[in-house]
Parts: C-alpha cells; structure tokens; sequence
C-alpha cells in the first residue's frame, strides 16, 4: 500500500450522508447540469420561444377583433397570454425526454446510475432543470405580452405567481417526458411527449371561455387540469386575486357560510390541479424508472 | 497519448491515493458469484457463473462478443439485475447493497460514456460531487487525473471536440475520482491504438502493484489476458469452460500444436483428424476452417514426421505444416472449440447459440 500522497487528497470518507438532503444536493449538481446544456445549444430553445409567441400573435390577430361580440371578452390578448405560457413551457419541458434518451444512447446514463447518487435525484434534476427553464420561457412570453399591450389585473404580484405557476407546471410536465424516455428509451417517442401537450391545452379553454364550448368538448374541459391552471392564470392576468370581497375591513359571508371572493376564485382549483397532475406524472416517471434500472 | 508513454505511467503512480477500506469488516474476496444467471427473455446471456476474485488480483474475462462478459460486469456493477444465483462485490450483495457497491468501484464501461455538451472538467466536477468527494479536494483532484490521461490542455474543451481515444481516456479518469478499490473495465483497449494500450496497461498494473486495486476486466485480446492478468477466465456462451492462471491455462493445452492445412472437403478432414489421434503423444486434434488441423502433442518434434506419414499414407494433400508453442489461443480453442477473432464488430448479438 505505497502511495505518493497528491497535494489536498485524502481517502474518500465512507460516512457519505444520505436521506433526502443528500439527494436534493444531487439533484441540484444534475439541475446545474441540465441547464448547462440548454444554454450550450440554444438552436434548440429558439423553438420554445418562437412558436408560441407566433401563435400568440396570430390567434390575437385573428380573433381579439370579435371576441367581445362572439363571447364576451374585451382584452383577448390578456385571454390568449396563458396559453402562451403553458405552450412555451411544455415545449421546454418535453426537452427533457429527449435529453434523457440521448445520456441513454450515450451510455452517460449508465454512468450516472453508477454513481452512489440516489435515482431520486436523477428524476428530481430534471424536474428542477425544467422548472427553471419554465420560469425562464414563461417570463418572456409575459413581457411579450406586457409590452403588446395584455396588461396584468393582479400586477407585480400575480406576475410572480403566474411564474410560480409556470414553473411548477414546468416540473410536473417533465415527469411525462421522462416517463416516456424510461419506458421507451426512444428519442421519437420523447419527441411525441410534446404532442400530448396539444389534447391537454386544447381541450381546454384555450381559445374561447367554456360557456360556449359544445357540451362534449365542455366535459372534456372540466376534467382536464390544464382548464383550472389556465384559468387560474387568466384570472391574474384578466381579473385579479380573488381574494375574499371585504366591506369596512370585514370579510363577507355568503348565504352557504362561506367568504364571498371577488371574481373569479379559480386560483386555489389552479394549485389543487397542478398538485394533482404533479403528483399524478412524477409517480409514473417514477416507478419507470425504478422499472427501468432494477428490472431490465 | 502517443507523445510520452512513459511519463504518463509515471505520473499515473503519483496521483494514486491509497484507497481507505470501505468498511471495517475484512473483505475475504473482492468479487463473489454463485450460480449468476441472467437471461433476457428467451436470450440466455449468461447461463450460470461462479467467481472467486481476491483482492488485488487482476481478473481477466476473457471471450467473444456475445459470450455474456458485458452482461456479467452490468450485473456485478449493480447495472442489471441477476436473473437468478447471487453476488457480492466488495462484501456487499448486488441484490440488496447496491449503493455500498456502488460507492467502492470504478467502471468504465465498453462505451465511453459522456455527456458530450460539458467540457472534460465540468464533467469529472460533476462525477467527483456525485461520489461525495470532500469539496476542497475535488479541483486538486481533477487537476490530477486530467494530468494522468494527458488532458490537461484541452480540459476545457467541450467533449464533442474530443477524438475516440481522448474520451476514453476522461471516461477513465471519471472512473477514478472517488478512488475505488476494485475497478471494472469492459474491454477497455477495445479500439485503442498500440501505444495507448501499452500505457493503459503500464497504469493498471501500476494501481495494481502500489496500491492493491482489484482489477476485473473483460477482453477479446488473448495476449492481453496473457500479460496483464493473474487469472482469467474464458467465457463461452454465457458459461465459464475454462480458468486459471495465464500459465495453468497454458499448461491444460499441451506443449506443442502442429498445424497443417489437409486439403479436401470435411470428410477429408474428419479422416485426417481421425488418422492423427491414435499417434503416440498426440492428446488431441481439432479441425477449425480458417486454421486447419491442430494437432496438440506432448512432444512436437517426435510428432511432426509421423503427422507427415500418417497423411502420406492415407493419401491426403496437405501443406502449410508448422509446429508452435501452445498460446492462450490454444486454450481458447481447445475449450470453446472456435478462435477468438478481435475486431469482429458483428454489433452487439447478445449471445448466439455455440454452446
């Protein structure tokens, strides 16, 4: 057991700490990482900007001029940025499969697998990864938006929440993108975890309120979370809080008991479906992983 | 790595730190297999294998492609699951400790595994904070085995920039940074040129001798199982058909191997093999379409001019009539009954069906 001791080196201690502080640090290097990686190859985040900001553009341009009359509502523009927003961030976020698919073909996928660092953090580095990249695409679609004129009925404030919106929504939809990756190991099949994105936004209000969905397209709707995080976010943009209506300082009761909120209270349903559908795609990124690097 | 080799070994001595023993229990065996088994649906990779690996031995897989080493290392790396028997690796169960495992070895596996977008540095960063490698050492560390693969100058580089055999040489180094004790290679010269085998080699006997590495590495290069290993063992579909030292191994071929092409078709040769067999000294001959006979005799020179009458009297042409030294070759061919032949990318058929 010779050995010519390098400059600051010393056996690498056994006692790693582990629990979930450890995987979070992991999870941070491999967000670190992730990041790295959009910023060295920005050819491909161009799209994430460029089309919905296109479609921003055109379905304002087709549309806001008799959206008053055909269902009511003036600022189309306003009605139309939350849409921007969750297509701008689903496309990044779709990213991540493919990224995961390319470490596969690559082999580093191994590499990380044979690292001591919890499979947790392999997931949770890209859900950080792509919960950064959200806030990022979402806060460009808002100045775009801002700046043609959509305005911000909840200000300062609801931006930031829209953001946090973003960016959790950002985070859930990566759990698709890496379930799709771990079950398949196909960069197409990741590729396609972007087209999920179009039954998710589009049976949605997306382009006019529910009131004047048919019926079929309305249940549809009102069963896809993406309605109530869209709304939530229009609600901020178009209306304001929510908040509980108060006269002389005084909340106000409702003849149910419960407070009066000011139009429209979808922000809370916007955090419950955003919990649901995070809970719901992390669970099966999850077990596809765990399927993945214990079965095979 | 074709400018200095030998500074390269070198250095390579300098950056080794003596590796702390994972956990207080002794280790009685580095590598331990009972029965491993892994089959992927009807593929039946690996087909049933024991190990006994001790510590600071360089163990040497030897076989051909689809004979189920890269399968044999996933399972020990924790990267597979057996489909059946049980392992150890540095004490601890494949099944249940695989992180402990995890945390002991180093692999650099058959493809260079990287991330192409990082630049050599950020890349062995990264690898060093996932091992838990105390922060104030990790840049001193890096700076080190930069220095041992010869990657100094283009560390910061980004590894799409990098030739075949200078990511190969990163995935090594990033193999190395948490200072393992048992280190597994999946044909690592696979695709190297001589120079930078040689220097691979130099650095794997060199952990080896100063600072007890174990070594468990899988090749399709006879000569260097031959030089590089204390024990191998050659793998046949999936199964183990011979082990030992490169010279036990040599020892179970006899001495000498005649070689002749007997011209004609297969008939001609099973009458020529039969022919050859009953010759006093002859232990046995095999007929194998690119080399010919091979006739294994205790006694080459006695041998030879009764090869040459038997065949004159039974009336078969022949030529090409040698005499050799048994090589691990011979070995390989008397267990598996073909030749190892390197270089035969055939893809990656996981395991045929020569049993």
């Amino acid at each position: 057991m010779s050995a010519i001791e390098a400059p600051g080196e010393s056996p690498i201690s056994t006692s790693r700490e582990s629990g979930p502080l450890r995987v979070l640090t992991d999870a941070r290097y491999l967000a670190g990482r992730a990041i790295r990686e959009s910023l060295r190859q920005p050819g491909v985040e161009i799209t994430n900007i460029f089309i919905p900001l296109f479609f921003l553009a055109v379905s304002t341009g087709a549309i806001a001029n008799f959206s008053e009359r055909g269902f009511g509502v003036d600022n189309y523009l306003a009605f139309q940025l939350p849409v921007a927003v969750l297509q701008a961030v689903a496309g990044s976020s779709a990213a991540s499969g493919i990224a995961i698919v390319l470490d596969m073909e690559r082999g580093y996928f191994d590499k990380l697998l044979l690292t001591p660092a919890s499979r947790w953090s392999l997931i949770i580095g890209r859900v950080w990864a792509d919960a950064v990249r959200a806030v990022f695409f979402a806060s460009i679609m808002l100045i775009a938006a801002l700046v043609a004129g959509s305005g911000m009925a909840s200000g300062v404030g609801g931006a930031i929440l829209i953001l946090i919106i973003a960016g959790l929504f950002g985070g859930a939809y990566s759990g698709i993108g890496i379930f799709i990756a771990m079950r398949t190991g196909n960069a197409q099949a990741a590729q396609a975890g972007f087209l999920l994105f179009f039954p998710l936004l589009f049976m949605a209000p997306a382009f006019a309120p529910l009131a004047v969905f048919d019926d079929w397209l309305r249940w549809i709707a009102t069963v896809n979370p993406v309605t109530y995080i869209m709304e939530g976010m229009r609600g901020l943009v178009m209306e304001g809080y929510g908040w509980p209506v108060t006269e002389g300082g005084q909340m106000v009761f409702g003849s149910d008991g419960r407070p009066l909120t000011k139009d429209p209270p979808a922000l809370h349903w916007a955090f419950v479906s955003l919990a649901g559908f995070s809970i719901f795609t992390l669970t099966i990124a999850s077990l596809a992983l765990r399927a993945r690097t214990r079965a095979d | 790595m074709s400018t200095r080799p030998p500074t390269i070994a070198e250095r390579l001595l300098d950056q080794i730190v003596a590796p702390a023993p994972q956990h207080d229990r002794d280790i009685a065996l580095a590598i331990e297999a009972h029965g491993l088994v892994k089959h992927f649906g009807e593929i039946k990779a690996v087909n049933g294998i024991d190990l006994r690996v001790r510590p600071g031995q360089i163990f040497g897989f030897l076989g051909q492609n689809g004979s189920g080493k890269t399968t044999t290392v996933r399972m020990l790396t924790t990267l597979l699951r057996p489909t059946a028997g049980e392992a150890r690796v540095a004490g601890f169960d494949v099944l249940t400790q695989d992180r402990q495992i995890r945390r002991a070895i180093g692999v650099a596996l058959q493809e260079a595994g990287l991330d192409i977008l990082q630049t050599g540095r950020e890349l062995l960063r990264l690898q060093s904070r996932l091992y838990n490698v105390p922060r104030g050492e990790i840049e001193g560390r890096i700076g080190h085995l930069l220095d041992v693969v010869d990657l100094t100058e283009d560390a910061d580089r980004r590894i799409d920039g990098y030739s075949g055999g200078m990511q190969r040489r990163l995935d090594l180094a990033s193999a190395l940074v948490h200072s393992p004790t048992i280190i597994f290679l999946d044909e690592p010269t696979t695709g190297l040129d001589p120079v930078s085998r040689q220097n691979l080699w130099e650095y794997i006997q060199r952990l080896n001798r100063e600072d007890g590495v174990t070594f468990f590495l899988t090749t399709q290069y006879l000569e260097e199982a031959d030089q590089l290993c204390d024990e191998i063992a050659i793998l046949d579909a999936g199964l183990i058909v011979q082990r030992g030292t490169p010279d036990e191994l040599k020892a179970t071929v006899s001495a000498d191997v005649i070689y002749v092409q007997v011209d004609g078709d297969e008939m001609a040769q099973q009458r020529a093999v039969g022919a050859l067999l009953p010759l006093p000294n002859v232990e046995d001959a095999q007929w194998d379409y690119n080399e010919g006979i091979a006739i294994y005799s205790k006694s080459g020179h006695d041998t030879l001019p009764r090869v040459v009458r038997t065949l004159d009297d039974e009336h078969l042409p022949f030529s090409n009539l040698r005499l050799a030294r048994a090589t691990l070759d011979d070995v390989f061919f008397k267990a598996t009954g073909h030749r190892i032949e390197p270089g035969d990318q055939v893809g990656q058929q996981p395991q045929g069906g020569t049993a």
